[in-house]
This record gives structure tokens, sequence and C-alpha cells, in this order.
């Protein structure tokens, strides 16, 4: 049971993970491949905070997030005012570089993590109440970026995905949503991170690699980039389908390349037969064009 | 009275390729201009300058008597310059409403401030902005559409929304690029009819055309382009029975250089 509770907490990260991402490459059209280290900055902010200070947790999760906006703008600023495509280089030195300074500092741990985070739920609960915590704030997190995206702010977010040089010879400035779009999804990652610290009460550079990044992406394409729901899904897929084959209890030296076979093997199938993802055709045919 | 749309001495050039040579122009409130000319002589080029596509090398644009030199495209497009694109350039994932409910000149749900604390106010005027949609699609007969994918629209509908589109702006020039390429039958008519309205309602518009017999029905007056020059400029009818601009204009281009450099 407390395995199925830790997998529900490892969930509701991954929802807002998923879906802050999908916001940034599915809505927005901008290929990043730092999410983990937005992710990293969350949980690391929290972490310290938390190892140094009597702050409250809540809030130290919020700074977490914060923190991940600032440093967003870091590098959305200068990649994104030349043109879109420059950010997917800038992300790439982003997230190794900046991986790179935390395993060399010393207040952060260094490579060997930063460990002593205090557990701000007591008792035998403690897993089922982060699970709803994590539950929780996924849910805020999902709302959130449907709110924006149904709203008004979407059709601008649409719009400059579809063609810039049109979005702004219309009086439309598309710098600014792209930072803005951006910066949303990296803070809600950095929020992810900042649970992830509580829960873990250990966080270690390794987790934030590169390959998280591959993770992500492969949720966000096997549900649907570009729709709601289908970050949701492929987030729960991909984290239910290595836990599904676990109760095979096939010995450890099998499991861990039968998950990356299965990951790979998922993202190739996707990408040749059903590349819109699992949900995204059935959102868009119900919501548009219906004559 | 001021002209809408002045244009002094404007020079462009990408290398050794020019696309402006101390152009000159005027359009007033009202009129219909025709640029004409054949491919390459430089009048899409004149649009992105006009509208800030890129930035001029030298020379100067000004609206209502505003200089617009160095101001970007968006803030062009503020101040009341809108255009249409060749190929059309609709937004794919929006709807027919929401590809003009983007276009107004202000768009008050970019300020992230007025989005999240003053929902009250972006909802009335989100509303207010597909209500004038609504208006711009009635005009079009393309009302009954407004929910539907641009993609499932007929050539001529796609069209007849870029016009829509730039219309959704409001402003004080209109510059259509090729608006009736490929365009015939109902979606023809209604094109015409509806820069005619504009027209009179105080516009100014520039078109492109190939299409002579529209440049014939709807401009007042034209200009024809020529490696970056304006030739001549005069009566459209007057234009057209010019024997160097026709030969020029089509095809015997070396014969119309000849001809051009002899005259000049």
């Amino acid at each position: 049971m407390e395995y199925v509770v830790s997998v529900l907490v490892l969930m509701g990260i991954y929802v807002m993970l998923s879906s802050s991402f999908n916001l940034i490459i599915g809505y927005g059209g901008l290929i990043s491949i730092a999410h983990p280290i937005f992710f990293a900055l969350g949980a690391y902010t929290t972490g310290v905070l938390s190892v140094n200070t009597s702050i409250w947790p809540p809030l130290a999760i919020a700074l977490g997030g914060l923190v991940a906006l600032v440093f967003s703008l870091m590098l959305s600023l200068p990649s994104l005012r030349i043109s879109g495509d420059y950010l997917l280089i800038t992300s790439i030195g982003f997230q190794l570089g900046l991986l790179e300074v935390i395993k060399h500092l010393g207040f952060l741990g260094g490579a060997s993590g930063l460990g002593n985070i205090p557990n701000v739920v007591e008792g035998d609960a403690r897993s089922g109440v982060f699970a709803l915590i994590s539950m929780g704030m996924a849910v805020l997190v999902f709302l959130f970026i449907r709110w924006l995206i149904r709203g008004p702010y979407g059709l601008l977010v649409s719009a400059m995905r579809d063609d810039e040089l049109v979005y702004t010879s219309l009086g439309r400035n598309a710098m600014k949503v792209k930072l803005v779009i951006f910066a949303i999804g990296s803070a809600c990652a950095g929020l992810a991170g900042g649970l992830y610290a509580y829960y873990y009460q250990y966080v270690n550079p390794d987790q934030f690699e590169i390959l998280q990044s591959s993770m992500i992406l492969t949720m966000v394409v096997v549900g649907g980039m570009g729709s709601q729901w289908g970050p949701v899904v492929g987030a729960v897929l991909l984290l239910f389908l290595p836990q599904a084959i676990g109760f095979l209890n096939f010995p450890p030296s099998v499991m861990a390349p039968l998950q990356g076979l299965l990951y790979s093997l998922l993202v190739i199938i996707f990408l040749f037969v059903r590349p819109q993802g699992l949900v995204a055709s059935l959102e868009r045919k119900t919501a548009k064009s219906t004559p | 009275m001021t002209p809408t749309l002045q244009i002094t001495q404007l020079c462009k050039r990408f290398g050794g390729i020019v696309v402006a040579d101390a152009i000159d122009l005027e359009i007033h409130a009202g009129d219909i201009l025709g640029l004409i000319g054949p491919n390459g002589a430089g009048k899409s080029s004149l649009f992105n300058l006009i509208s800030g596509v890129y930035p001029s090398d030298s020379g100067e644009v000004s609206l209502m008597g505003q200089r617009l030199n160095g101001q970007s495209i968006a803030s062009r497009a503020q101040s009341g310059i809108s255009r249409t694109w060749q190929h059309m350039r609709l937004f794919q994932s929006l709807s027919v409403l929401e590809n003009l409910v983007v276009a107004s000149r202000f768009y008050e749900a970019e300020g992230l401030m007025t989005l999240f604390f003053q929902s009250a106010k972006i909802k009335k005027l989100q509303e207010e902005k597909a209500e004038r949609a609504l208006q711009i699609l009635q005009r079009m007969e393309l009302k009954h559409l407004c929910d539907w994918a641009i993609g499932d629209l007929t050539f001529g509908q796609q069209k007849l929304m870029g016009l829509a589109r730039a219309l959704m702006n409001e402003g004080q020039l209109l510059l259509l690029d090729e608006p009736m390429a490929g365009v015939e039958g109902q979606s023809y008519d209604m094109m015409k009819e509806v820069v005619r309205q504009e027209a009179r309602a105080g516009r100014a518009i520039c078109v492109v055309e190939h299409n002579i017999s529209f440049v014939k029905d709807l401009c007042s007056s034209a200009v024809f382009m020529f490696a970056g020059k304006i030739l001549e400029r005069g009566r459209v009818e007057d234009l057209l029975a010019s024997k160097t601009l026709e030969a020029l204009y089509f095809g015997a281009q070396a014969d119309g250089v000849a001809a051009v450099e002899d005259s000049l």
C-alpha cells in the first residue's frame, strides 16, 4: 500500500512537470530541453531554505517556483530575443552547465546531494498526506494552465505559435508571450521540485540529468502534445508501466534495461503510428470544425 | 490635407539587389491605389517596408503626418497600418472567429496584470471584439462559418478571411497583397464590394494585384513598379495603354529594360 501511495506522490509531481512542459513545447511551440533544471532549481531552493531556516513549507515551495521563474528569464530573455530556434541550443547549455555548477557548490551538498531536509509531515499517514498534496498541486497546475489556454490568453499563444510574423503585424508582442509561457511553465516545474524535496528529504543532482528531459518529453509526446489531458495521461501511463512490470518480479538486472526498452519502444511506436499522441486529436475534433 | 501615407525617398537594398530605389508615394484617405508591375518589381517589398517587416536603409514613411521610421512592426500596426498576405497566412489552429478576435488593434489580455486581476473587464472587452468580428463576418457572408476551422474553408473564403482579419485593426491604411489571386465567383464580387466600402469609409487602400480588370474596376489611380523604382503613375487606363510598360509587364523584359533605359 505504502508503495502505491508513493507512486501517487510521484504521479502528481510528474503531471505537474509534463503539463507545464506541454505549455512550453506543445502550446507555445518553444523547444527547450531544460525542464529538469527548473525542477532542480525548485528542489534545491526549497531544500536549502528548509535546512537552514525554519521557513513555512508552503512558502519554501512557492519560493522554489519563484527562483525557477527568475532563472527561466535568464535563459529566455537573451535567446528568445533572436529567434525561437536559439532556445533549444542555449537550453542545452543551461541544463548541462547549471547542473555542473550545482554539483560544485558546497552549500548545495555538491555531487553527493543535499540531505537533512526536515520532515514536515510526521506519522503513519505521511505518504498519504504527501499524495494528497501532490495530487492537489497537480490539479491546481492543470486547472491554471487550462484557464490560461482556454481564455483570451490562449488565443495569443496559439496565434503566436502558428505564425510569429503575422502575429506581430497585427500589433501583438510575440516576445512577451514567449517569455510569459516559458516563465509560467518553468515556475510550475519549480513548484514540483519543492514538493519533491520535502517528500524525499534528499536532493541529488543525478535526479535532474538531461535524461529526465527525455522522460518528460516522452510523457508529453505519448499523451499528446498541445492537448490538455495528453500530458496527464502520458505521465500516469509512463509511471505505471514500469511499476506494473515491477510485479512480474524480474531480477533488477533485467528490470532496469526492460524499463529503458519500453520507454524507447513507446516513443518510436508513437512517432510512427500516432505522432499526435493518445488524446490530442480527439480534443481537436470536438473543439473545432463541426461543419 | 495630410496624406494618410506619405513615403519620401525610401530606399532598401539586399546586397546587390535593390528592392526600393528612392520611392516617393502618397495615398490619401478614400483612395484605392493600385500597385502593378512584374514579379520581383518590389511591390511586396514595399509593403514589407511600410509595415515594418524590413527596416529601410534611408527615406521616410509617415502615417497621418507621424514619422514611422524605427518603429517596430507591432507598433506600426497599433498606429493603424493593417495588411494582408499573398498566401493568407491565417492562424490554422484558431477558428474563423478567433482569427479575427486576436487581430484587434489593441488586445488588453496581453497585459498580465489586467488578465489576472480584472477578469470582468477583460470578459467585456473580449465580447466587444467578438461582436465586431461577427459584424465583419456578416458583411462578408461568413458569419455562419464562425466556429469552423480555417482548413475547412474554400480558397476564396480564406482570401476573404485575410481581408476580414486586416479590417479588425480599423486603421487608416490598408495594404492588400494580391487579394484576388486565385479568387473567383462570389468571393470575387464580395472582395470588390468590401474594398470599395472601406475606401468610402475613409480608409486609404493600396492594392498589389496582377488581376488587371480588378485594378481597372476599383483603383482610382495606379503606380507601375519595376526593379524597385516607380516608373510611371497615373490613371489605370493610361498606364495600361503604355507600350513600354506592357513590354515590361508581359515577359519581354529584356526589350522592356532597353526601352526604359532609352527613355531615361
